[in-house]
Formats: structure tokens, C-alpha cells, sequence
């Protein structure tokens, strides 16, 4: 009797799991292709860079809510400044760019995983992130401004942030600088949060990327804020890649000149900014 | 009207259907597998608590802790992130199922055991002085009425996991809650579209909700009191 009650219930268990395994049918298509598994009977690529070219794609991590570098636009469709540049390079290797969105607290652990072969996602070229990642040369230069409320008149500079209180999210260097100047430290999630904080007066200041502030500017011209000023803190951005890829990170490269080279960098900046943003 | 009130209304009304496509064709059909089967092995797990045997209850009891004592973002995380570097990689969806699933499994466990053991024991010697197995007795007469005492937590649970979804996000899987997150980054206006997100997930809970009190009505005939 006891036998019969414990099958029962290990009968179910298994069930569910075996379900689990199943129910969801074939493994996808973002399988990831990139690991050092050798399939039997297949000769490997010897590197991520024949991997991406014999599988006729690479695998991209963005987040697909920044705007306007990964964004969904009118249509639905992913779009923006790094998804471009993304498709150009992966392009001009020979192959196709396909997209996985992701959180950014899902990215390096996405890239770590091998869920993906780079991130295009504006990510800051910073030395504690060279340490375990390679980027690829700069793609992007943003600088950042000190956005205040429209009617704000005692905010003129990053020095008047000493006391007030600052929107900054805690991984980006931005919180760094709004510390130096004295600032009070309040965390954010992300840009829009920034904003909303902001405008209904429970920070005082924030300091962001003048890109995204323009285009919220083009989007909502109505919005209560402006800037007051701008930091001296030019971050370069680039594409990045796992560790130990030198032939891809090189083949992006040279897809990146040859892009400034030929005009096509241009367009696509101008498109989403109206001016040269590689410097 | 104002021209932003007008804008509003606008946007409102152009990210309705892209939202509620997101809700329908992945927040849904995640909500009912994963609630499925983890009510699966909610029951079985229930039943192992129950069970004589030791070592059955002693591993019963071990899931239940683990799953409740984590956050649920860490357990999708090490499914999702984690297992490839022992070499299983799981797709997305399998991947938000299987944490949903093992959730689902670990607290409707309590919910079953606690159903079954506020059936009073006068229903379980009945059923054995009319010569039942203990398995017929559970099957017969314990369930049913252990059924109907569990459906409005169950129901709590089932109504939970709607919301709990979003965090598959963070597994690369995008359901209602990050295509609204998607579309207020597009439009720098999140208060409206995340009302409009909260809109429609009150509709799925709504739809539940009803289909609760039919159950409801339904587990009414094993009511022995």
C-alpha cells in the first residue's frame, strides 16, 4: 500500500519534469553555437569568427529599450544607432545580425554564457571591463550633460551638486561624477526612470547622455527640463566580445573603418543624431 | 482637448494591440504550461511530504526549502545562465517554464498538503471500515474534497504567476510587461504605458478569476459540510 502511495506520487513528480523537458518542444534556433563543443562527426571551426561566418550569423545581445541606440520603433520592429552599426559590421563580415534582447543585468551574463557572440548596446569602454571582455575600437562617443528642471535656478553647474540629490544608475561612471561634486546618490533603473523622477521633483538633478536627452527632447518637446551643463567626460563606446576572439574582434574592426571610411558611418549617424557622433 | 492629452491618447491606442498580442501569445501560454505543470508536482510533492517513507518526505521537504527560500530571478538565472557552463543550454521559453514550474511546484505543495490534511480523519477510517485501500481512499474520497478546500489559494497562486512572468524578461524572453517597457522607452512615457500594461493584465486576471468561481461551483458537490 505504502509502495503504491510513493509511486504515486514519484509517477507525478516525474511526469511534471518529464513534461517540463518536452512540452516546449525542439530546442530554438538561439541555441548557442559558439561553445567549444565539437559535434561528432563535424570538423569545428577553429575559431568564433569561421563559427559565425559557417553559420551564416552572429548573435547580438541588446536590450531593445534605449532609445536611440536599441529601440523599438512605430513598426515593432528592433532599430536604432548600435542595431545599425550591429547589422553594417555584421554585414560586411558576409553574414547576418540576429538580435537577442535581454535586460542589461542579463548582458555580460548573456555573453558569459554564450548566449550570444557580442553586445551591441552601448556599452562603455572602461578598463575593469576590458579585464575580462575585448571591445572593439570605439563606435560611438557620448558625452554626457546635467539635466535640472526647466524652472531650476540653483543648479547652474556640476559643482552646485554638492547636497542635492542626483539620479544616477549605480554601474555607470556618470554616478562617479555626480560623487565627486558632493551629489547624494539616488539609484535608477534607466534613463525614462531619470526623467520621471525628475520632472515630479523627488531628485534634484541627473547627469545622462546627451543623446538620449536630445531624443526625448525631439519626442516630447513639452517636457519640463533642460541642461545646464556639460561634463568633460567624452565615454567612447564599443562593440563587445568574449575573451580570446582576436580574429573577430579584428574582422569587426576592419568593417568599422572601412564603414567611417566609405561614408556608410555617417549616414547612420546622421539618421539618428543629425551629426558625426565618432568623436 | 490638449495637444498632449490627444498625443497620450494616441499612443494609448497605438500600443494597445501590440501589447495585448505580447500578453496573449507569451504571457498566457507561459502562465498555463508552467501552472500546469507545476501543478503536477505540487501534487506530487504534497504526496511525498505525506509519505512514510523518509527519505521520500526528507527530499520533498529539501525542494520545497530551496525553491522558497531563493528569489525566483536567481533561479532563472542559474537555468538560463548558469547551466551552460556544465553544458546544457536551454532555450528561453523552456527555460522561464521550467523555473516557473518549479515554483509553482514548490508553494502549491503546501497549499495541496494543507488541503489534505484539513480533511478530517473520520473520512479516512470511514473509507478503510468499508474496506478501502489507502490509495482508494486518497483517490476517492481524501482528493475531491481536499480539491475543493484548495482552489481558492490555488487560484491565488494561479493569479500570481500571471504577474510573476514578467521576470522571464531577464531570461531574454519578451511577454507583455517587457513589450511595455519596450514601447515606454520608444516614447518616453512610461507611467501611461505601464497603466496600460496593469489594464491588461487586470483583463487575463479577470478572465481567471471567473473561471475560479465556475470551479468553484463545480467542487461544490464534494462539499461534506
Amino acid at each position: 500500500m505504502n509502495r503504491r502511495w510513493s509511486s504515486l506520487c514519484l509517477a507525478s513528480v516525474t511526469a511534471a519534469m518529464l513534461l517540463a523537458g518536452t512540452a516546449c518542444g525542439k530546442k530554438g534556433d538561439n541555441t548557442n553555437n559558439t561553445s567549444n563543443d565539437t559535434g561528432a562527426g563535424t570538423t569545428a571551426p577553429s575559431n568564433l569568427l569561421e563559427t559565425v561566418k559557417a553559420n551564416g550569423e552572429i548573435t547580438v545581445g541588446t536590450e531593445g529599450t534605449y532609445a536611440p541606440f536599441t529601440f523599438h520603433g512605430k513598426d515593432g520592429k528592433l532599430t536604432g544607432f548600435d542595431v545599425e552599426i550591429a547589422e553594417e559590421v555584421a554585414k560586411r563580415i558576409g553574414i547576418k545580425a540576429k538580435f537577442i534582447e535581454t535586460k542589461w543585468d542579463g548582458m555580460l551574463a548573456g555573453l558569459d554564457a554564450k548566449r550570444f557572440d557580442m553586445v551591441a548596446n552601448e556599452v562603455t569602454i572602461r578598463d575593469d571591463r576590458k579585464a575580462k571582455y575585448d571591445f572593439s575600437d570605439p563606435y560611438i562617443v557620448s558625452k554626457s550633460v546635467l539635466i535640472v528642471q526647466k524652472d531650476n535656478t540653483t543648479i547652474k553647474s556640476l559643482a552646485d551638486l554638492k547636497g542635492k540629490k542626483s539620479g544616477q544608475s549605480l554601474t555607470s561612471n556618470l554616478a562617479d561624477i555626480a560623487k565627486a561634486n558632493g551629489a547624494q546618490i539616488v539609484q535608477i533603473e534607466g534613463f525614462n526612470q531619470a526623467i520621471d523622477l525628475l520632472t515630479s521633483g523627488r531628485i534634484d538633478a541627473t547627469i545622462n547622455d546627451k543623446l538620449s536627452f536630445l531624443d526625448l527632447k525631439k519626442q516630447r518637446p513639452d517636457v519640463p527640463i533642460k541642461v545646464v551643463a556639460e561634463t568633460n567626460d567624452a565615454s567612447p563606446s564599443g562593440l563587445l566580445f568574449h575573451k580570446g576572439n582576436p580574429e573577430l574582434v579584428a574582422a569587426a574592426n576592419k568593417a568599422l573603418t572601412d564603414m567611417k571610411a566609405d561614408g556608410t558611418y555617417l549616414t547612420i549617424s546622421k539618421k539618428y543624431f543629425g551629426e558625426d557622433v565618432s568623436k | 482637448m490638449s495637444e498632449r492629452t490627444e498625443r497620450l491618447l494616441h499612443i494609448f491606442a497605438d500600443s494597445f494591440m501590440p501589447l495585448l498580442h505580447a500578453g496573449v501569445a507569451f504571457t498566457v501560454p507561459l502562465t498555463l504550461i508552467s501552472f500546469a505543470l507545476g501543478l503536477l508536482l505540487a501534487t506530487g510533492t504534497a504526496l511525498a511530504r505525506l509519505s512514510e517513507f523518509r527519505a521520500l518526505s526528507e527530499l520533498a521537504r529539501f525542494y520545497v526549502w530551496i525553491i522558497r527560500g531563493t528569489p525566483l530571478l536567481v533561479q532563472l538565472f542559474i537555468i538560463f545562465y548558469g547551466l551552460p557552463s556544465i553544458g546544457i543550454t536551454i532555450d528561453a521559453f523552456p527555460a522561464a517554464v521550467i523555473g516557473f514550474t518549479l515554483s509553482v511546484g514548490a508553494y502549491g505543495s503546501e497549499i495541496i498538503r494543507a488541503a489534505i490534511i484539513s480533511i478530517p480523519k473520520g473520512q479516512w477510517e470511514a473509507a478503510f471500515s468499508l474496506g478501502q485501500t489507502r490509495l482508494q481512499a486518497l483517490r476517492r474520497i481524501i482528493l475531491p474534497q481536499a480539491a475543493r478546500v484548495s482552489v481558492p489559494p490555488l487560484s491565488n497562486s494561479f493569479i500570481s504567476l500571471v504577474k510573476d512572468t514578467s521576470l522571464a524578461a531577464s531570461v531574454t524572453f519578451t511577454e507583455l510587461f517587457q513589450k511595455g517597457q519596450q514601447i515606454s522607452a520608444a516614447v518616453y512615457e512610461p507611467l501611461l504605458i505601464y497603466c496600460e500594461v496593469a489594464l491588461i493584465y487586470l483583463l487575463f486576471c479577470t478572465v481567471l478569476s471567473a473561471l475560479q468561481r465556475q470551479l468553484e461551483k463545480y467542487f461544490e458537490r464534494y462539499s461534506t459540510v
